[in-house]
Order: C-alpha cells, then structure tokens, then sequence
C-alpha cells in the first residue's frame, strides 16, 4: 500500500477582491490590488485609514443568505444576527468560504464525516457592547440589566467561526483550532494534511478566517507601529526598498482536503497535492523575526525533504512577505539560502495582511500556479532592495509552468510554517 | 495493553485551586477537600455563580507581564519548570513547543482609556485622538493567543515543531499534536503546556445564567457532580506542562505514559455523552478507572455513566477531579495526565469530593478514598461548544 497523500479537491475564499475564490484568482491574475480606503467604519482620524477590506458595507443574515449553498434552515441566520453572533465579520467570512469549498468539491452526504482544522484570529470586542457595560470609570459586566443577551463574550468568541461552519455543514469529525497568530492559517492546513497522512481522517474541511479592520484591530495595529504610514492604496510593498510596513487585510479561504485515493475514486478534481509541511519557532525576540532567516529556512527545507524534494524542484515561493524592514530581509535571506533565484512573490500588497487568515488565502493564490499556470505578482514592487537578494516577481503575475509551490506563513513570536503544493499528475 | 500513541512523561508542574504540586494536591485530594470558595478574583456578588475554584498564589516577577497576562504567566512558569525537571537531552530544532489555550479572555480594563472619552461621540470620529492613541503600544500583544507559547519558545531555545491550540478541550488538542510530533521523529521532546480561567466576568456571567454552575452561595452547599442532587460546575482555573518523549528514550526518566485524544461534536454546549464514550474507546486498553467529564448535572451525568459504561464496563470506578479542583477548561487534560499518575504511584484514588448521595446508575461513583492497584486510568473533559478531550495515563 503506497503512503497515503493529502490533496486538494475544493477552495472557496472572501477577500478584499470580494466574495468567491474566482474573485480572488481573477484580480490577482490581472495584477489588481483591493487595498483601498476602509469604508466599515470612520477610520479618517486614525494613522491607519486603507485596509485589505472586503468590499460590503455589512455582514449579517442576508450576507450569508446570498451566499450561503449551506444547510441554513429558514431564519437560522436571522436568529444569529439577532443574537449578535455575525457582527465578527471572520464568523461570516468563514461560513461563506467553507460554503463554497465544500460545494466546490462536489461533497455531500459521504463526506459529513470530515474533520475540521481552522486557524482563527482574536475574539472581537465590540464597542458598542463595552459602551454598555460603562459605569462611571469601570466596566460593570454581571447579572441583571448589565448581562446583555447571551454575554458579552459569547458573541464572539474565539471559536464561534468553527462552532458555526461545523454546525451548517454538519460536520462530525475531530476539530482542531489553531490560534497561532498569523501562522494559523498554515499551521491549519498542515495539520489537516497530518490527519490525512496520518489516517486519522480521510476528509479534512481546513483554513482559515480573521478581520481586524475595525476600531480596535486597526486601533491596536496602528499603536503597535506595525502598519505603513502612508494611507494610500499602495501602503504595502512587500521585498520593495521603499516599503514601511503593511497593510492589515481581512477574509477567509477554506480548502476541503481529502486521501488522495479517495479523491480519486469519487472522480473529485484535484487541485494540489499537499506534498509537505513543516513548523518551527524562532525562539528569538517577541516582535521580531530571527535576523539571519535560518528557522524560517528550517521550515521550508525540512517541508522540502519532507517531500522527498529538493531545493531544485520548487519552482514558485509564496513569501509572508508582509512589507515590513526587518520580515522581508530575514525571509529574503532564507529564500536566497535555500532556492537561490526561485521566483517569490507576496500577495500582501494586494489584499493585505489576513493575519491568522494570511496563510490560507496565500495558498489559495498559490493554486494559480496549477490552475493557469500563473505565479502571482507582488503589489507594488517598484525597486528592488539590494538587502532583499530573490527574483522577486513584479507586479504583474508571472506566466510560468512549475510543479510545486512552497508557502511561508510566520507568526508572532517566531512560528512558523511552511506548506509545500504540487501540481496534480 | 497498552496504547499506540503513547509517549514518555517525564517532568511536569502545574498550578491549581489546590496547590503548585503534584504531591500536595493529591492529599488534598485523597482527604476531599475543596477548592470552592467565594469569588477572590472579584465582587461576584450579584452573579448567579458566586463561587469559584482559584489559584491562590501569584506569578512570579517576571519581565514577561508587559506581554503577558495571570493565567499565560502560570502557563510560561509550568512549562519551564516542567522542562528543568524532566531532565530530557533535547534542545533548539529537537525541542517542540505544544501549547493548549482555553480561550482568549478581553482585556476590559485595558480598553478603559480608549473607551472613556468616547461618550457623546456615536460615529466613533474622534475614537483615535480620544482613545486609541492612549492606549500601551504593546495592547494588542496582550490579546495575542499565542504570546505565551511565543515568548516561552525564546526563554527555552525551543525551534522545534510548536503549535497553539485553542478551545475548551485545548489541553487535549496539544497533548495530541505533541504525541504526533514525537511519533513522526519531528522532535525528541516536547513541552506541552496549558493553561485556562473559567473565573472570568464573562464566563461565569455566561455559565451561571445557563444554570451550568452552581448557584450554591456557600461552598458547603456545593452539591458534588454524580450525586443525585447535582446542580453545576464550580468554574476554576490552572495551568499545567508534561514533557514528552518517546518511550525509548525516557528509559528510566519516565514517570508515566500518557495517550490523548479531541474531538468535537457540534453540540452548542457541553458534547454528548457519545462524544465522551467515543473518545474514551479510542484510548481505552481494558482500564477500569475513568476521571469523568463530572457536569454535575442529573441528567448529563447519568447519561455520560450510561454511555461510559458501554465501553469501560458497569462496575468501573467514577473520579470527580474537578469536584475538588473547580472546572479548568481547557488546562483540564494536561492536569489530569499529571495526578491521575500521582494518584496510581501512590496507589491511591481520591473520592469525589462532598459526594453524599451518588445518583443509582452505572459505574462506581468514589465516595471515599480507596487504595488501587490499578497502573492506568482515563480522564475525560467537556466544554463547551461540544469540545471533548480524553487523556490515559499509565504508571511504569
């Protein structure tokens, strides 16, 4: 019996460039950027004011009623809208991209026995509900007039997104989340890839959902320094000279993985082969990547090997690429070490920065690469920086055949994945 | 028999309602004592649950706390005297990092300068020059999900394999992905460490208002899970951390072997007795001790004997850990790998603690300390939304 492989046999994703995983590979495929003024609130006064931001004013029940090709029984997502529960815009976002991968895949009733692997992001506070909880200077949260409806952590905790996607499609295998910041999205699919390797699951719904465009996302990103200054739409430019930071983005892409044989044998088109996937850490400095890139590198050569690749055989990176100074050199410098001139890109300019979604929706890009043979392009990559030495791909995608595609999720901290696609044979 | 998946403990700590180690809380255990008390986190006065399981002590001074909040510091503090104890050779891209997180608990009182002057103001247009821009620039790393594991990777030189779960049944999650690791040869050691407050305004606001907690207003009045009277949880707290390695190389080093297993069910509260019973086949190798997910509800419980029963046999012996420890979310898997080993070194199960009128039904509720001479046993746990975790721990 020959070892069992993951593949690809459904994608769905929301992002910037909309809702659809055809939204996403068209506007990266024409060398568009989404990022744009942020719209969902008044951003006018904060340092931060454009966003990777999915264009709708609004999520809520008739959000997930257009979109839905799920299992929703009548008024069930007027009652989570009424109940508080779709204000989280990740909630929606990953209904409607699960919702899509799973019809994409053609799955039904012989597939309610999947697993789900999600990475998610932080729970959302809504200040609306803290401005209710004010009393005087403390925040008063208890019995009575002060309890709202359900709580107010409920409303949005940090595993609503997977509580919700397993209940609509009826899942009923093993759950994992992963909240390993922005290296959740990666670590998510390359569990879902372990489980399918492993035998522990035969059909995996994994990926990804996060949005931090609003008050307090953008708020607490602007404080921590992390975003460019510039508020315009070309604020991210990943591997550029001129690049100051990124540019925070919002989303979901959702994949539904399954045994390779058992793809096979239903007639599912597959996608991409999971051919490997590695995680490391940094241990290095809390805000900081490791200078010399060298257990960035370790992820991505021992996803390599683990392939039973080499270096040679990977013919597209998907950087994290965030646009920051010290991210890009270091993962530049690992890149440079391992694939020499591969070409890399970073989609980041052009949807921003998922957070702990980033990982899924890169990946998501990456099937370009198989589907129309196109790498994608970076954003607003005008002038390259000597201190990051890689073929960096342009703007434009690059029309170019290869077999595999390599992608780098890093997280806070120092987590790291890396999530190795081949080309289906 | 034993199980498949099973790795090498060899070091662990933990913090608890009943103490900072494993020998100290198994007396306490063994003599039923409980850590139910009065809310000391808070005036909890007006809240359907009044009554909580705490960590008595604090976390030490550490250069952490500016990133890191209570429960994430016990957490980093556990995992690294875990590693020191456990005496295991692995370092750097060896040593693997597996952390489970209950759930991420808002900050409310940091938001206090950004929400103060914001009165009057509905649109929010002055919300960054009133509010944002006052608040610590380091505000949203306090809210990261993985700054514990992220700045315990650097005190520890671990670069290997790491991951951060999350969910009520997080400790379990972990303990799993560290097993794989271990298994795959990706690591040769790992630290898992957990860590989970149910005693938060929110939750117990949420927990109590379900009728999920207790609503005794006196720790005396507490009526104990599988008893026929059973009325709640008493909501707790804890962190814990076990090192892992492969059998093979702890040799001598391993203090006991632990399996684990997660699942979910799709319940919106606590999973079904099914999911529990599912989990505790998964692992089970003839064992005759289980840890129960203890719910302390008529109806859960006797549902979750019924089911347990089906797998472990009718006459199995029923622990209540969390009876005596308050529930600990999702740190309750990784605590329980801890003292049910404790308890079998000994050779010592504790009862369920204040257990006066255990309901009829199947398995053997304990409502006093007996002696075992059992080397293995199961611990289960449930949370919401239907997140079950299982552990089995075994003695050399």
């Amino acid at each position: 019996m020959g070892a069992r492989r993951a593949v690809i046999t459904g994608v769905g994703a929301v992002s910037a460039f909309g809702v659809g995983y055809d939204a996403l590979a068209n506007g990266l495929a024409a060398g568009k950027s989404a990022v744009g003024p942020i719209r969902s609130f008044d951003a006018r006064t904060f340092p931060t004011r454009v966003a990777g931001e999915v264009p709708l004013d609004k999520t809520g029940a008739s959000f997930l009623e257009k979109h839905r090709g799920m299992l929703l029984h009548v008024g069930e997502a007027t009652a989570w809208e009424d109940a508080g529960l779709l204000r989280d815009r990740k909630v929606c976002f990953g209904l409607v991209a699960a919702a899509e991968a799973w019809r994409h895949a053609r799955c039904g009733g012989a597939e309610r026995k999947a697993s789900l692997s999600i990475g998610l992001g932080l729970e959302q506070a809504f200040l609306e509900d803290l401005a209710e909880q004010l009393d005087g200077d403390e925040i008063r949260i208890g019995a009575g007039d002060l309890a709202g409806p359900e709580g107010v952590r409920f409303r949005s905790r940090v595993d609503l997104t997977a509580e919700k996607i397993r209940a609509v499609i009826g899942l009923s295998g093993r759950v994992a989340v992963h909240v390993s910041a922005c290296a959740a999205g990666g670590m998510a699919v390359a569990h879902a890839a372990s489980w399918i390797e492993r035998g522990a699951a035969d059909v995996v719904l994994c990926g990804a959902a996060d949005s931090m465009v609003n008050p307090l996302g953008i708020g607490g990103m602007s404080r921590l320094g992390a975003p460019s200054p510039r508020a315009e739409p070309s604020a991210c430019r990943p591997f550029d000279r001129r690049r100051d930071g990124l540019v925070v983005g919002e989303g979901a892409a959702m994949f539904v993985v399954e045994e390779e044989s058992r793809a096979r044998a239903r007639g599912a088109e597959i996608f991409a082969v999971i051919a490997g996937h590695a995680t490391t850490q940094d241990a290095y400095r809390a805000t900081a990547p490791r200078p010399d890139g060298s257990r960035a590198l370790a992820a991505m050569e021992r996803a390599v090997r683990r392939a039973n690749l080499r270096p040679a055989d990977v013919g597209y990176v998907n950087a994290h690429g965030t646009g920051t100074q010290l991210n890009d050199i270091a993962e530049a410098k690992a890149i440079r070490a391992l694939f020499g001139d591969v070409p890399t890109s970073s989609i980041k300019g052009a949807v921003g920065h998922l957070m702990a979604a980033a990982g899924a929706i890169e990946l998501a890009a990456c099937l370009l690469a198989f589907t129309r043979d196109l790498l994608p392009g970076t954003a607003h990559f005008e002038e390259p920086d000597p201190e990051c030495p890689i073929h960096v791909i342009g703007p434009r995608p690059l029309a170019k055949r290869v077999d595999y595609v390599l992608s780098n999720s890093f997280g806070f901290g120092g987590q790291n994945v890396s999530v190795l696609l081949g080309r289906p044979r | 028999m034993t199980h498949a998946g099973r790795m090498a403990v060899t070091g662990c700590s933990l913090r608890t309602p009943l103490g900072d180690d494993a020998a100290t809380v198994l007396r306490r255990l063994l003599a039923g004592e409980r850590a139910a008390a009065p809310n000391a986190h808070f005036d909890a006065s007006t809240y359907a649950c009044r009554l909580a399981a705490t960590i008595p002590s604090a976390p030490r001074p550490t250069k952490h706390r500016k990133f890191v909040k209570r429960m994430g510091l016990f957490g980093m503090e556990v995992g690294a005297e875990a590693l020191a104890r456990s005496g295991a050779p692995a370092k750097g891209a060896r040593l693997g990092l597996f952390c489970g997180y209950g759930g991420l608990r808002a900050h409310w009182d940091d938001l206090m300068p950004v929400l103060e002057r914001q009165t009057g103001d509905e649109r929010a247009t002055g919300a960054w020059g009133q509010g944002f821009s006052l608040l610590h620039p380091f505000w949203m790393l306090f809210h990261l999900s993985n700054n514990a594991h992220a700045l315990l990777s650097i005190d520890l030189g671990a670069k290997g394999d790491g991951t951060t779960t999350a969910g009520s049944n997080a400790g379990a999650q972990a303990l799993q992905a560290a097993i794989v690791a271990l298994a795959t040869d990706r690591v040769d050691a790992a630290l898992v460490f957990a860590y989970d407050s149910l005693v938060e305004p929110e939750t117990l606001l949420s927990l109590g208002t379900s009728g999920a907690a207790t609503a005794a207003a006196t720790p005396a009045a507490i009526v104990a899970p599988y008893d026929e009277r059973a009325a709640g949880i008493v909501p707790g707290e804890a962190a814990a951390a076990v090192v892992l390695e492969r059998p093979e190389d702890a040799g001598e080093r391993a203090i006991s072997f632990v399996s684990a297993a997660a699942t979910a069910d799709g319940a919106v509260d606590f999973p079904s007795p099914r999911a529990l019973a599912s989990l505790a086949s998964a692992l089970s190798a003839d064992d005759t001790i289980v840890d129960g997910a203890a719910l302390a509800s008529p109806t859960r419980d006797a549902a979750e004997r019924a089911a347990l029963a089906g797998v472990l046999g009718p006459s199995a012996t029923l622990l209540a850990l969390t009876a005596s420890t308050g529930h600990l979310g999702g740190a309750t898997a990784v605590v329980q790998a801890i003292l049910l080993a404790e308890a079998l070194r000994a050779g010592a199960l504790p009862p369920i603690a204040g257990l006066d009128r255990p309901a009829v039904g199947p398995l053997r509720p304990l409502v006093r300390a007996e002696e075992t001479r059992a080397r293995s046993a199961l611990g289960l746990s449930a949370g919401m939304p239907g997140l079950a975790g299982a552990v089995r721990v075994e003695v050399p």
